[in-house]
């Protein structure tokens, strides 16, 4: 089916905005005549309502599946980084470190976590671009906790060292200290969020830093913001928002193909959005100045109670018609 | 020395006798799903065991241990389904089943179960079962699932040292043939989703192999009717 696979293959690259344009590509989002006989046949009160809805549910679980799957071939992928033996986990290749950041993409914390696992259990260290082999103590067996001291003048008072007590599975996953704050450095950064959720817009896993780049970047802003701090004074926001207030417009149709493709379902919808929105206001008339009650003639014995007359006053009333008409006879 | 060399020993033929447990439970568990087993295979004795699988140092040798087996005829009736209008002449869903046990005594992830997964598709074995001393990793787990056309099972030695459905508080558990679950449906005027449920993962569901959309009959001792049937659907 080339269908399938140039859906299947352009999911791999990105994921959201690649589905929308895969679903794109086939117009007409309903099946084959013969296919939709097929399923009303065994279904007596289902339309061709029904089978788009049921299309559609079936769509996400199969981008759900894909997904999954991807992620699972981007473990093994990265099982093999970095590429040479003698890399360092500090100044990786270019190469690697872009092959890394972008594979973790659609990655969740626990996805992450089994890359680790799977690193482990090859020996390696468990951030993907360390080559070097996960340390491992052999305490023998119900060892399963290490002390760690921290640098000199951490301990309580500011005196001697503290003293940390680890499950040594932590402490076996990685290879040095600095690799186990690299690898932890990016698992705070992956969505949790599973990625055939996410939006569009969703930046939150995107730009995935290491922890070099971060401390770097950090740095930088830092020496920027003083700067900036001397050179201008701040300036007040306040009048930002009636502007903006101004320019909001409802029905932009540019802006509701945004949204479409931000929801991930520009597949089987109108071009300009879900719905179309006519905003209606109230009208105010000029003159809307309410009379008071006035005194009717049926009110003189109290009138209905929101339309119910009790029924000793009923029979008074038809006894009195009763009278009329004798009257008139 | 001398005594090293015993401890040594006897840690030794612990493990042989484990897994000697282990192997005669497989080998229970394939009889009673319906593959063709011998009574010598199923009897095996702990000596004999131990002359076939040990190594030169007294271990198991896991990597001689793999079992094949095809089903009975029996089986192949019941793994059939109803002959239908777009398939008249259905053919049975099962085929030769393949035992591995895994030799790797910690970390089992992805590398051993792709290179099961190729061994199973090589040969072209409609079902493999995955025998391994520890836990495996979540996405060797998915792994071994993924593999289209095939079935691939999982278990630790450890669940299978007793066979549970030996036990006495265990019913016996018989899968019924898609010819026998439609006469139920009818005699009870039933759809299945109207039927008692069971999981695949349920213990007895994994031993047996059963897979989704199955119904086995349940049956159980009572002491008002003497013996007392129930039907449950496998999701």
């Amino acid at each position: 089916m080339p269908a399938q696979a140039s859906s299947k293959h352009a999911l791999k690259t990105s994921l959201q905005t690649a589905y929308a344009a895969a679903s794109a590509e086939q117009p007409s989002s309903l099946p084959t005549r013969e296919e939709q006989d097929k399923y009303l046949e065994g279904r007596p009160r289902a339309t061709t309502h029904h089978l788009g809805i049921a299309l559609q549910h079936a769509h996400q679980i199969q981008a759900q599946k894909d997904a999954e799957e991807m992620i699972l071939d981007r473990i093994i992928e990265l099982l093999a980084l970095p590429s040479s033996p003698s890399a360092d986990p500090a100044t990786p290749s270019p190469q690697d470190a872009q092959l890394f950041k972008s594979a973790l993409y659609p990655f969740r914390p626990s996805d992450y976590d089994s890359l680790v696992e799977e690193r482990n259990n090859e020996d390696l260290c468990g951030y993907g671009l360390c080559p070097r082999k996960n340390r491992k103590d052999h305490y023998g067996q119900g060892q399963s906790f290490r002390f760690k001291y921290g640098a000199k003048g951490t301990g309580p008072g500011g005196r001697g060292r503290s003293v940390d007590i680890v499950p040594s599975d932590n402490i076996e996953k990685w290879c040095s200290d600095q690799c186990a704050e690299r690898a932890l450095y990016i698992r705070v950064q992956l969505g949790e969020r599973p990625v055939w959720e996410r939006r569009a817009n969703d930046t939150h896993a995107k730009n995935i830093q290491l922890l070099e780049e971060g401390r770097a970047k950090s740095q930088k802003s830092k020496v920027e913001s003083s700067k900036a701090a001397l050179r201008t004074p701040q300036l007040d926001g306040g009048g930002d928002m009636m502007a903006g207030m101004r320019n909001l417009n409802i029905q932009d149709n540019e802006r509701s193909e945004e949204l479409a493709l931000e929801r991930g379902d520009t597949g089987r919808i109108h071009r300009h959005g879900r719905v179309g929105v006519h905003v209606k206001e109230n009208e105010l008339s000029e003159h809307s100045s309410a009379s008071a009650p006035q005194p009717r003639p049926e009110d003189a014995l109290g009138g209905s109670i929101e339309g119910y007359v009790p029924q000793d006053r009923r029979d008074k009333e038809s006894t009195a018609n009763q009278a009329d008409l004798l009257d008139q006879i | 020395m001398d005594g090293e060399i015993a401890q040594h020993g006897g840690e030794s033929d612990r493990e042989m006798t484990r897994l000697w447990r282990t192997w005669r439970t497989v080998y229970e568990m394939l009889a009673d799903r319906g593959y063709e087993v011998s009574d010598e295979e199923l009897q095996l004795s702990l000596n004999d065991f131990r002359n076939k699988y040990a190594d030169p140092m007294g271990y198991p040798d896991r990597t001689k241990m793999k079992i094949q087996a095809r089903p009975t005829e029996l089986m192949k009736m019941k793994y059939t389904p109803l002959p239908s209008k777009s398939n008249p002449d259905p053919q049975p869903d099962c085929g030769t089943i393949y035992v591995d046990f895994c030799p790797d005594s910690s970390g089992v992830g992805t590398k051993q179960v792709r290179a099961f997964n190729h061994i199973v598709d090589e040969s072209n074995f409609h079902t493999g079962v995955f025998i391994t001393q520890t836990p495996i990793s979540p996405s060797a787990v998915r792994l071994l699932s993924g593999v289209p056309g095939r079935i691939c099972e999982h278990f630790q030695e450890q669940d299978l040292l007793v066979n549970i459905t030996r036990h006495e508080l265990v019913p016996k558990h018989v899968l019924l043939s898609p010819e026998e679950k439609g006469k139920l449906l009818e005699r009870y005027r039933l759809k299945e989703s109207q039927l008692p449920r069971m999981q695949v993962s349920d213990p007895v569901a994994r031993y047996l192999g059963l897979r989704r959309g199955q119904v086995v009959k349940i049956i159980r001792k009572s002491e008002t009717a003497g013996r007392y049937a129930s039907y449950r659907w496998v999701i």
